[in-house]
């Protein structure tokens, strides 16, 4: 099964992962900063996931399969 | 020093040429090297490569943001090379810890869902500009509309009367557009102390005086169990109307300069959320507003492959580095459905855009109501006038237009501010943790 993750040491709160993925991504209430709220992804967030860890400006999304 | 193989350059984001020819120098500069010595403004190190951004961006604990005119700590210079002003600009020009602090305070002003609160003011505003010329059949897209709005947001934000934007407007333009070695620097640097001044009696007052706000949150935070220090919070407040004012501004008009001969794509703007959304970070990466960075190296050290000493300056282009083809295929066309876009546009690392949220939602909406108001739109080349320096901000002085006009769709301006205004007055004012402690 594929999961994702965010590294919040690199994670500086751009937000385009939760615009890219809302269902997957979230963001902390006090800094914008984003949070997986799944555990594993289903086939079809898999190619969400996919877009937000190329679209991160800190590379802070690794998706693993 | 150059006994190493630093690749030397003579490159200046203030020159004349690199605003005629942004982004072309990027391209210069990476093939060069993507970290090169540039000689101009007693030397600095200039990065143009997206990997070496990336790199370096991530070391805060070696590329201080530090500014130090007093020479009390370590005499660095800050974020502006050359060095600017004879004050610290806020947390920008601070390190972590002291740093996260204030952002700390703020940060809850300006995620994602503190800024939709936003939403109601940035409508109403963006209409009643609109409505100021659409009888009229022509604007000064800066005048008349980029500069008014996200002016009078951040007022609202921080708890400045609205009005007052007008009186900040032109200073925090001045600022960023006036170059080095331009006559009116000298002029600049007035403007802009007295700009300070009044905001410092405004920071005074808000001591006794409260409001819903960030300059009220300032005010009652506590680091250590002290409040945080006066010049610590003007300087921020200062950095905040320069952000506030000038970048969403800049990237405005460089938009809607660019959509000019576009009707398509302009159409395609009003209709398509989505396409509205990577248009944003495509603008974004384009015109990138704040081009970039200043940074001191704080000890001897080797990142990306580059070898650095303690002391030497660095800018880090963000803007260059948004042309980088090795991260961006056809750097320099707009694509407005681009995808991937990493974009460093509001920086990398800890020192992000605190205001990225609210940019991007400002712009969106003021981009789409320009667009579906004023479709037929015509820029006047003639009247049309880039900053002086385009190194600090990539933005526009001026940017006429002309449009078969239209009607108005509510109440005028000053009838807005009034009734804005009222509504903030009626909130209420927050505990003050001052009270008694000065």
């Amino acid at each position: 099964m594929a999961r994702v993750v965010v590294d919040p040491e690199l994670c500086q709160g751009h937000t385009l992962c939760n615009i890219a993925a809302p269902e997957i991504f979230q963001l902390r209430e006090e800094d914008g900063h984003a949070y997986v709220v799944v555990e594993q992804l289903t086939p079809e967030q898999v190619p969400l996931a996919r877009k937000a860890e190329l679209g991160c400006p800190e590379r802070a999304i690794t998706v693993e399969e | 020093m150059a006994t190493d193989d630093r690749v030397v350059v003579e490159f200046d984001q203030h020159a004349p040429e690199y605003r005629e020819t942004y982004p072309a120098p990027a391209h210069e500069l990476r093939e060069q090297c993507p970290v090169a010595w540039s000689t101009r403004h007693e030397g600095f190190w200039v990065v143009t490569g997206h990997e070496e951004l990336s790199a370096l961006s991530k070391r805060a604990d070696l590329l201080s943001n530090d500014h130090d005119p007093e020479g009390v700590r370590n005499g660095y210079q800050g974020i502006s090379i050359p060095e600017r002003g004879t004050t610290r600009g806020g947390f920008i020009e601070m390190d972590p810890p002291e740093q996260s602090e204030y952002r700390r305070v703020l940060n809850p002003f300006l995620s994602p869902a503190a800024v939709v609160q936003w939403q109601p003011l940035i409508d109403d505003f963006t209409r009643a500009c609109i409505d100021e010329v659409i009888e009229t059949g022509h604007l000064d897209f800066v005048d008349d509309f980029a500069n008014v709005v996200p002016a009078v947001l951040t007022m609202a934000m921080l708890g400045l009367p609205l009005a007052d934007w007008e009186i900040y407007c032109e200073p925090a333009h001045m600022q960023v557009y006036t170059a080095p070695d331009s006559p009116n620097f000298d002029h600049m640097l007035e403007t802009t102390s007295r700009m300070v001044e009044r905001l410092a009696e405004y920071v005074e007052i808000r001591k006794t005086e409260p409001r819903p706000g960030m300059i009220t949150a300032l005010l009652n935070a506590k680091v250590m169990g002290e409040f945080l220090p006066d010049d610590g919070i003007i300087g921020t407040v200062t950095l905040l109307i320069g952000g506030g004012f000038d970048t969403t501004t800049s990237l405005l008009a460089g938009a809607l300069d660019w959509l000019d001969t576009r009707t398509e794509e302009r159409a395609r703007l009003v209709d398509d959320a989505d396409y509205l959304v990577s248009a944003t970070e495509e603008f974004l990466r384009y015109f990138t507003p704040a081009q970039g960075g200043g940074r001191t190296v704080t000890e001897d050290c080797e990142v990306a492959g580059f070898t650095f000493s303690a002391g030497d300056r660095m800018f880090l282009s963000y803007a260059m580095c948004n042309h980088d083809p090795a991260s961006f295929p056809d750097p320099d066309e707009i694509v407005l459905d681009r995808f991937p876009n990493p974009h460093a546009a509001f920086g990398l690392g800890v020192h992000r855009c605190i205001g990225s949220n609210l940019a991007r939602l400002d712009f969106k909406i003021m981009l789409r109501e320009a667009l579906r108001r004023i479709p037929d739109y015509r820029i006047d080349p003639a009247g049309t006038e880039r900053y002086e320096s385009i190194g600090t901000i990539n933005g526009y002085k001026h940017l006429p237009a002309t449009f078969t006009p239209g009607r108005r769709e509510g109440p005028p301006l000053a009838e807005v501010m009034e009734t804005w205004q009222a509504r903030l007055d009626a909130e209420p004012a927050p505990e003050n943790l001052r009270a008694g402690a000065v």
